[in-house]
């Protein structure tokens, strides 16, 4: 307890957001962050276990953890959900035949208690592919409506082969999480 | 080292100490023997005792299910999450052990409650009465479409989105057997291909493309120019691939050669019998496609090949480096 309120109490005078990246395999989870980072995207290893990101973003510091998604790896995602306050899932709008899959995967990670306060982006990545979905559409398939009364979510359409729609997302992630947590401010 | 043995043994103060020290941890020791492992202690680091209680809660878990499926009950709502809970329990037990038991006990363990949970859902589906129907007062959102919505489908009809994601229009080879499929698109990007349900085809792909996905693909020969993004492979056996690209993924792939260029390490998932060699292709424009793709210089990284089910030093038996002689040649397609 007495830890726990201290550790608070730093993280609010920092202000430090922790954000988790979770998604498929394949989905860009790594690029996404290396490209708001500002980094080379070109030769990126399929992740096999996680990365730390810290980065300066408005007047806050993102802790990004971008975590593996082959599936052998998933069942680690758990030791990543304490003290989560934004969660971002990234979804390769281009692979249609694996979008059932994904639905599994969000539909049980949602469950999860521990991330039942945190802000929920859904990044449609891979818009610039001729045959990806729009994020209405992996919204639809995601049935993302039902959770309006539960959660803060929001789903935007991204790519992080060119950029586009990252700063929106984590504009409103940002903005979300800090009214949340820093509201006393 | 010696020089402070000797120390120790010559000054009797801290030889004393020395003595009472040795004295604490026997006695600790015997402490520790004599009291009982806790067994609400989940983690005891030995396999033999993990294994017993697992079975034994594996037992009990499908006898309950068993019980549910024989004794009808109007309300088993209350059984099955218990049932449920229990499955968790054990899959938590396996979590919490997983840093000291054998990788092959972690991951049969981790089969038989995934083949649980696939028995808890057909038996939920089974026993669980279906929902009345009921007039609920919520109001319907569909047949008055919002403002926002109507914007949306301007641009995508209702009936046309919602089928969208089953009917696959991205350009692509399917369904096919026993055939010679050819494809030339040197000097252009084409974003995204599909190879998939081909049976005894030999696929040449020239040109420059974004993204790759190959599945569910027996006895094939599949040649492709540079691919800038990734290559996601899935279900394949009996097949040669010669392929480049910025990430290549493998899920699946049974009895399989690969000869890649790749600017990071290729991965490999749930696959046994593959072999890596070097990219060995050759068409006219090539060069200005690799070039083009940033995959003209070679990394190596074809040998550098991770599995995601073998995270250990030694070398993976689910994949090999093909011996120089038993390589291909160029392909020229």
């Amino acid at each position: 307890m007495g830890l726990l309120s201290i550790i608070r109490k730093i993280k609010r005078k920092e202000k430090e957001m922790r954000i988790l990246m979770v998604g498929l395999d394949n989905s860009g989870k790594t690029t996404i962050v290396l490209k708001i980072n500002g980094e080379d995207t070109s030769v990126i290893s399929p992740t096999l276990g996680f990365n730390i990101k810290t980065m300066t973003y408005d007047k806050y510091t993102l802790n990004i953890w971008d975590v593996g998604g082959q599936k052998t790896i998933r069942s680690y995602w758990r030791n990543y959900f304490e003290q989560t306050d934004g969660l971002v899932w990234v979804v390769d709008s281009s692979d249609l035949r694996r979008l059932d899959d994904c639905k599994y995967e969000l539909d049980n990670l949602l469950k999860e208690e521990r991330l039942s306060g945190a802000s929920l982006l859904v990044f449609a990545n891979k818009q610039d592919i001729q045959g990806a979905l729009s994020p209405n559409e992996i919204a639809k398939v995601l049935n993302l409506d039902a959770m309006d009364k539960t959660r803060h979510w929001r789903i935007v359409g991204c790519s992080a082969y060119t950029g586009e729609g990252l700063l929106e997302g984590f504009d409103w992630l940002v903005q979300d999480v800090a009214s949340r947590i820093y509201v006393l401010d | 080292m010696n020089d402070h043995t000797d120390d120790t043994s010559t000054d009797p103060t801290t030889h004393r100490k020395h003595a009472a020290m040795i004295d604490r941890l026997s006695n600790l020791h015997q402490a520790r023997l004599s009291t009982k492992p806790n067994p609400k202690d989940p983690t005891f680091e030995s396999t033999q005792s993990f294994l017993t209680l697992f079975t034994t809660s594996k037992q009990s878990i499908e006898s309950s299910l068993t019980q549910i499926q024989q004794t009808p009950n109007p309300d088993p709502n209350s059984d099955l999450e218990k049932i449920s809970n229990s499955i968790s329990d054990l899959e938590k037990l396996v979590a919490e052990n997983s840093y000291f038991l054998p990788a092959y006990e972690v991951r049969s363990s981790l089969k038989t409650i995934s083949d649980l949970k696939q028995t808890l859902d057909s038996v939920t589906s089974k026993v669980k009465p279906r929902k009345k129907f009921s007039f609920k007062n919520k109001p319907a959102k569909k047949p008055e479409p919002e403002p926002e919505s109507e914007l949306e489908s301007k641009l995508q009809p209702e009936s046309e989105s919602k089928s969208s994601y089953t009917i696959n229009d991205s350009p692509g080879f399917r369904g096919t057997e026993n055939a010679t499929l050819t494809k030339d698109f040197t000097g252009l990007e084409i974003r995204e291909f599909v190879l998939s349900d081909l049976t005894n085809c030999e696929v040449k792909l020239k040109g420059r493309f974004r993204t790759l996905f190959i599945n569910r693909v027996r006895n094939c020969k599949i040649y492709v120019g540079p691919v800038s993004g990734s290559i996601l492979i899935e279900e394949v056996e009996g097949c040669l691939f010669v392929l480049a690209s910025h990430q290549i993924r493998v899920h699946d792939a049974k009895g399989t050669d690969f000869y890649l260029q790749c600017r990071s390490r290729p991965i490999i998932e749930r696959s046994c019998g593959v072999r890596f060699g070097p990219y060995r292709l050759s068409y006219d424009g090539i060069e200005t496609d690799l070039k083009e793709s940033n995959l003209y210089e070679d990394t190596g990284n074809w040998a550098n090949v991770d599995d995601f089910q073998w995270l250990r030093a030694l070398q993976s038996p689910n994949w090999s480096i093909l011996p120089e002689t038993q390589r291909i040649e160029t392909v020229i397609i």
